[in-house]
């Protein structure tokens, strides 16, 4: 759906490049995740593709079109939510929607929208009466509200309770099942693994691996199990390699001859694969 | 640009201005004026009615687009319409016109209060032309100096500040300290005082020399250059700097 080729942006006043020659491709109905931490260029990334920032070096292709050929229209195809609330705080929850509403062609069913993440009971409040929660479910509703094919979803979770996480990941993962193509950028490993078919981690305005989560986890992730058993009344550890585990004559000792507190596999987190890769912290810290 | 979408966003803008009171503040003000004017003698009132038009035209429609932005610079409103189908030339024309209707209300206030109270003798299309055209034409200015405050106090400031410095020019020629020919051609060269000679030709019994033609055209090819090279221009690198998508 896009194709993005040795992309390079500048902003006005800085003297490097925010974003070092990064390629890499979404395709259609796939979840496509951008992992790293603040100041990665994830959110600078998104604003070019979504046509906001504009004198970029380098090949963007929607629909096999480049697209700085694509004028406002382009709008009528995507959904866009923002990390932060994006609401007039004086209007009420309906008056918002209403009003970008009818900007576009296509209206997707706003009832139902606003059931779907709760927020139909309280359509007719003040937005500035809302919790953060509320209004970034209410971006939700708004980038929705076009039936776009392509949502862009900048920290879809960020200051969400688990509850309202849940319902989120829950749409986004029906929107991708009815067809949608979704970009997430994300520092919360946990969103990325949970809905991204593919992630990119990124760093300094450079991609340092693009894969699923689950060949990410395969090629740089030990897969282990982890025994806790009791000895001379010392609760001790191991670890052993799940590879040929049967064979492990250590492993068949200690799981037949001790008393085993615990016995789990344990596969290495993306997060653990990210520091790994990048040698950066998603929070930031540089190892 | 589609005529059914600009009219849409004009609707939302005036929406606002009522929603975010700033329609209100404008009605109470025309009162204010209102009031003030009818206690003041003839002589008086004859000079402050052209004056009270004119700031209500230049600097206040300069502060209430002031507001707006700075509204939506807060709840970064304009990120989301940004990711619309509008264009920026869209966005930028239904601020303007808003704002004009806005003050048309406004002015108008005064302005048919007076017709009535005082027997004000009006050139009602002049009047018109000339509230809308000032209007318009500082609703632009006013946006394009938006684009380069930190927020809305600086921006007060600094248009008292700019107020000041057009209107000192005028006023010091009116006391005759500043003396010559010269200066009644430089000084229609500032738009404050343009404004004000399209404002008079606006009433009964003010001939319209070349002084009104000059002010009348100056400030529409004026206008219109500033909102093609300037005001259009940079508002797309505004709304990216206020946007933290």
């Amino acid at each position: 759906m896009f194709k993005v080729n040795n992309l390079k942006f500048k902003y006005k006043n800085n003297k490097e490049d925010v974003i070092k020659g990064i390629s890499f491709e979404i395709k259609e109905g796939e979840i496509f995740g951008f992992l790293g931490p603040s100041g990665a260029g994830k959110s600078t990334t998104q604003k070019i593709i979504i046509k906001i920032l504009e004198d970029y070096q380098g090949e963007i292709k929607y629909k096999d079109k480049d697209l700085k050929e694509y004028n406002n229209d382009f709008y009528e195809e995507i959904g866009v939510s923002f990390e932060m609330p994006i609401h007039f705080s004086k209007m009420t929850a309906m008056e918002n929607i209403n009003f970008f509403l009818k900007l576009y062609k296509n209206n997707e069913d706003v009832e139902s929208l606003m059931k779907r993440v709760g927020l139909w009971e309280d359509r007719d409040k003040l937005v500035g009466e809302f919790s953060k929660g509320m209004k970034i479910r209410l971006n939700l509703v708004r980038a929705l509200l076009n039936k776009p094919k392509m949502l862009f979803l900048d920290e879809p979770t960020n200051g969400l309770d688990p509850t309202n996480a849940m319902i989120l990941k829950d749409m986004i993962r029906e929107f991708k099942n009815q067809g949608g193509t979704v970009f997430i950028t994300s520092h919360i490993m946990a969103d990325i693994d949970q809905l991204c078919d593919r992630v990119a981690f990124i760093v300094n305005g450079e991609i340092k691996e693009i894969d699923s989560p689950r060949n990410l986890k395969i090629r740089y992730g030990k897969r282990v199990v982890l025994v806790e058993y009791k000895e001379d009344g010392k609760t001790l550890s191991k670890e052993f390699p799940l590879e040929q585990i049967g064979k492990n004559q250590e492993f068949i000792h200690i799981v037949q001859e001790k008393e085993i507190e615990t016995i789990h596999s344990g596969e290495t987190t993306l997060e653990d694969i990210f520091i790994k890769v990048t040698g950066v912290k998603l929070d930031n810290e540089n190892l | 640009m589609k005529t059914s979408r600009i009219w849409l966003l004009i609707k939302g803008e005036l929406y606002r201005l009522h929603k975010y009171n700033v329609l209100f503040i404008s009605i109470l003000i025309a009162i204010i004026w209102g009031v003030v004017l009818y206690f003041v003698d003839s002589v008086l009132f004859n000079a402050l009615l052209p004056f009270l038009i004119l700031i209500d035209a230049t600097m206040m429609s300069v502060m209430y687009i002031g507001s707006v932005m700075f509204f939506e610079k807060k709840e970064s409103t304009l990120s989301s319409v940004l990711v619309t189908p509008v264009t920026n030339q869209e966005i930028i024309l239904s601020k303007i016109i808003a704002n004009t209707i806005h003050n048309l209300i406004s002015t108008s206030l005064i302005i048919i209060a007076f017709i009535f109270i005082k027997q004000v003798k009006i050139n009602y299309p002049l009047m018109l032309i000339a509230i809308i055209l000032i209007t318009a034409v500082f609703t632009g200015l006013g946006l394009l100096l938006s684009y380069y405050q930190k927020d809305f106090t600086s921006m007060l400031t600094n248009l008292m500040i700019l107020g000041f410095a057009l209107l000192l020019p005028s006023a010091l020629y009116g006391f005759n300290v500043l003396k010559g020919n010269a200066w009644e051609y430089i000084l229609l060269l500032n738009p404050v005082e343009a404004a004000s000679k399209v404002i008079a030709g606006g009433f009964k019994g003010i001939s319209l020399d070349w002084h009104y033609y000059f002010s009348l055209f100056y400030l529409l090819i004026g206008g219109l250059l500033t909102y093609k090279y300037l005001i259009l221009p940079k508002f797309k690198d505004y709304a990216v700097s206020i946007s933290g998508v």
